[in-house]
């Protein structure tokens, strides 16, 4: 599913003495099948860029489409209906509830759906396993190791079979054999056709061979390809 | 893919279970408390239900009116002889004088009933001899007596059958107890003697011509209150006081009773709805974070808001159930020991009638409206402001 930003900008307490302008006037296209890593410093807007792609958040200006859908202008609701249907993300701190079983977490999606408990079960089993962690699904994720968090939230991000990817630094609480790992999965998962976009100060990461390509983000501005390739 | 209603529903309510049981100490409390107070009141309505339905059966076999003789605004002996000034009133079925009084037992501290039987067997009210253990007095028959098992333990009668009552001139006089009343009939007879019509006279030295008051049976009920002003009318002096009259003012003391307990309840009712208030208002870091984990993955405001109602309904629900069930064990089976004080007042023979509280549906949604609605309200705008954290704050 092509992505595609035109002219986005972003400016956060607009009109206020605290005003951020997080993104400025930034254009990207991303492929359907296509990796792209994002890399910046911490304050550039890399996790705003991800917040619009993946539907959370809504840009000051410009327009923004995930396929055919249109998703800068769109109320809170749509947006988060199409957030749903079409994004899965994959968070920095795993974002996973501590209490509750990894199953209950990798099905959470699926509840204001209306999924029965059965069927939410049948397609959150295959996942597990592809993953590797269906032994654990009963244990709450308070008992999981770093890496089967991860598992865990990639499982999540997957339960909804999205054709988009959204992950925020998914490798950086992670030791490096575990890091090589996870990216072997988004290399799997873009091998299926999705599309992946990854933020990313982590090496490993952006010079994975599955990644196509790397944007740079600076004070909110797209640069050129850090690796000088298009 | 489109959400299914009833699907979501009953997901939504599977997370709300699964949210109560992880939060379970905190929410014990609030059912605890919740559960307390639905208890209260049921019990209030329950005993009140219940005690209005005994008055009324008590009511059922009363007469349709009495006249007492006032002097001073004191009831006096009436004279037997008014009833004959009372013969031509059209409606009067039957008029008869009655011969009753309060016999104080000064060594227990317990005030007795003491009533006169009629000589004549078809003027004695229907039923008495099926509420009655052994025998009556028989017509004509002088010195026997039958008592409530209550009296019979304050005159210390276990393993005896004679006990004596003083007269005004401190002659003592020995009656024999050759009956008592049977449990059924323990609301109406609880601390009574009953003597034979000339036992009692003598006891009371009362004079041949006077009654104590005056029983009068009306053919057509619906003509109680008016015979009841003709009566007031023809003879000056007296108070004259309709079966109606009497259910009024017990409604009007249970009604006071239950009033007083009700507010006092409605205290502790708004002080929970407050509590309730500031722990929901006070989302805690967690929560949160939940909530914004929820939105991030796709559910909508309205989702949230629905699980917090779902929580709320859930824990209210429940108590109010539980509430309710305590309270109709602890009115019917128990007997409502913490209540029945309020409404009975204190005695040395108090009636051991058993409370049978009613089914009705109006106490019941009056308690689920005074409790669980106020819950849900005070719990809504909390719900509303979770529901409104932002999906990008777990960013």
């Amino acid at each position: 599913m092509r992505v595609i930003l035109d002219q986005v900008r972003k400016v956060y307490n607009s009109g206020e003495t605290n005003e951020v302008v997080a993104l400025e006037r930034v254009s990207l296209a991303i492929d359907k099948g296509e990796m792209v890593c994002l890399e910046g410093p911490s304050g550039s807007g890399k996790t705003t860029l991800l917040s619009i792609l993946g539907c959370v958040i809504a840009p000051t200006s410009g327009s923004a489409s995930i396929g055919d859908k249109k998703i800068a202008r769109l109320p809170d609701h749509f947006r988060t209906s199409y957030r749903r249907q079409l994004v899965g993300f994959v968070f920095q701190h795993f974002n996973l509830l501590e209490e509750r079983s990894l199953l209950e977490n990798v099905t959470l999606p699926l509840y204001p759906l209306g999924v029965s408990p059965k069927v939410r079960r049948e397609r959150a089993l295959p996942l597990l396993r592809r993953l590797a962690i269906d032994h654990r699904r009963d244990f709450p994720v308070r008992q999981l190791s770093g890496g089967e968090r991860q598992r865990a939230a990639i499982a999540r991000a997957l339960i909804n079979d999205p054709p988009l990817l959204v992950a925020d630094e998914p490798t950086a609480h992670l030791d490096r054999p575990l890091a090589a790992e996870i990216m072997e999965i988004f290399a799997a998962l873009k091998a299926e056709g999705r599309t992946v976009v990854i933020a990313s100060h982590d090496p490993l990461v952006f010079t994975h061979p599955a990644v196509n390509r790397r944007l740079a983000l600076v004070g909110g501005r797209l640069l050129a390809d850090p690796s000088g390739e298009r | 893919m489109t959400p299914h209603p009833l699907g979501r529903l009953l997901n939504i309510l599977d997370y709300a279970l699964s949210s109560l049981r992880r939060r379970l100490l905190k929410n014990l409390l609030v059912f605890a408390v919740f559960t307390l107070v639905v208890f209260l009141f049921a019990s209030l309505l329950l005993t009140r239900g219940a005690l209005g339905d005994m008055a009324g059966r008590l009511l059922a076999a009363a007469p349709d009116i009495t006249v007492q003789q006032l002097v001073a605004g004191r009831q006096v002996p009436i004279a037997a002889g008014a009833c004959e000034r009372l013969a031509d009133i059209p409606g009067i079925g039957i008029c008869r004088g009655r011969l009753w009084g309060y016999y104080f037992d000064g060594e227990n501290g317990a005030n007795y009933t003491v009533i006169g039987l009629p000589e004549a067997p078809e003027r004695w009210p229907a039923g008495l001899s099926g509420a009655v253990q052994g025998r009556l007095p028989q017509p004509g028959e002088r010195g026997k007596a039958v008592l409530s098992t209550a009296v019979r333990q304050q005159l210390g009668l276990e393993g005896r059958r004679f006990f004596s009552l003083f007269r005004p001139d401190l002659q003592l006089l020995s009656f024999e107890a050759v009956g008592t009343f049977t449990a059924s009939s323990d609301a109406l007879t609880a601390d009574t003697i009953l003597l034979a019509e000339a036992d009692i006279r003598h006891l009371f030295a009362l004079p041949e011509d006077q009654a104590i008051d005056l029983l009068i049976d009306v053919v057509n009920p619906l003509e109680i209150e008016t015979i009841a002003a003709k009566i007031a009318d023809r003879l000056p002096g007296v108070r004259v006081v309709s079966k109606g009259r009497i259910a009024k003012t017990y409604r009007a003391v249970f009604g006071w009773r239950s009033g007083i307990t009700a507010t006092t309840l409605l205290l502790a009712l708004a002080a929970f709805v407050i509590l309730a208030w500031d722990r929901a208002s006070g989302l805690s870091g967690e929560e949160l974070r939940e909530v914004g984990i929820l939105k991030m993955l796709g559910w909508q405001s309205g989702d949230i808001i629905l699980l917090r109602f779902c929580e709320s309904l859930l824990v209210s629900l429940f108590a109010f159930l539980s509430g309710w069930l305590l309270a109709w064990v602890h009115v019917a089976y128990f007997q409502a020991p913490l209540l029945r004080p309020v409404f009975l007042g204190w005695s040395v023979l108090r009636p051991q009638f058993p409370l049978l509280p009613p089914v009705a549906a109006a106490d019941l949604f009056l308690v689920l409206a005074i409790s669980v609605a106020p819950y849900l309200a005070a719990t809504a705008v909390p719900a509303w402001r979770a529901a409104t954290v932002p999906a990008h704050s777990v960013l």
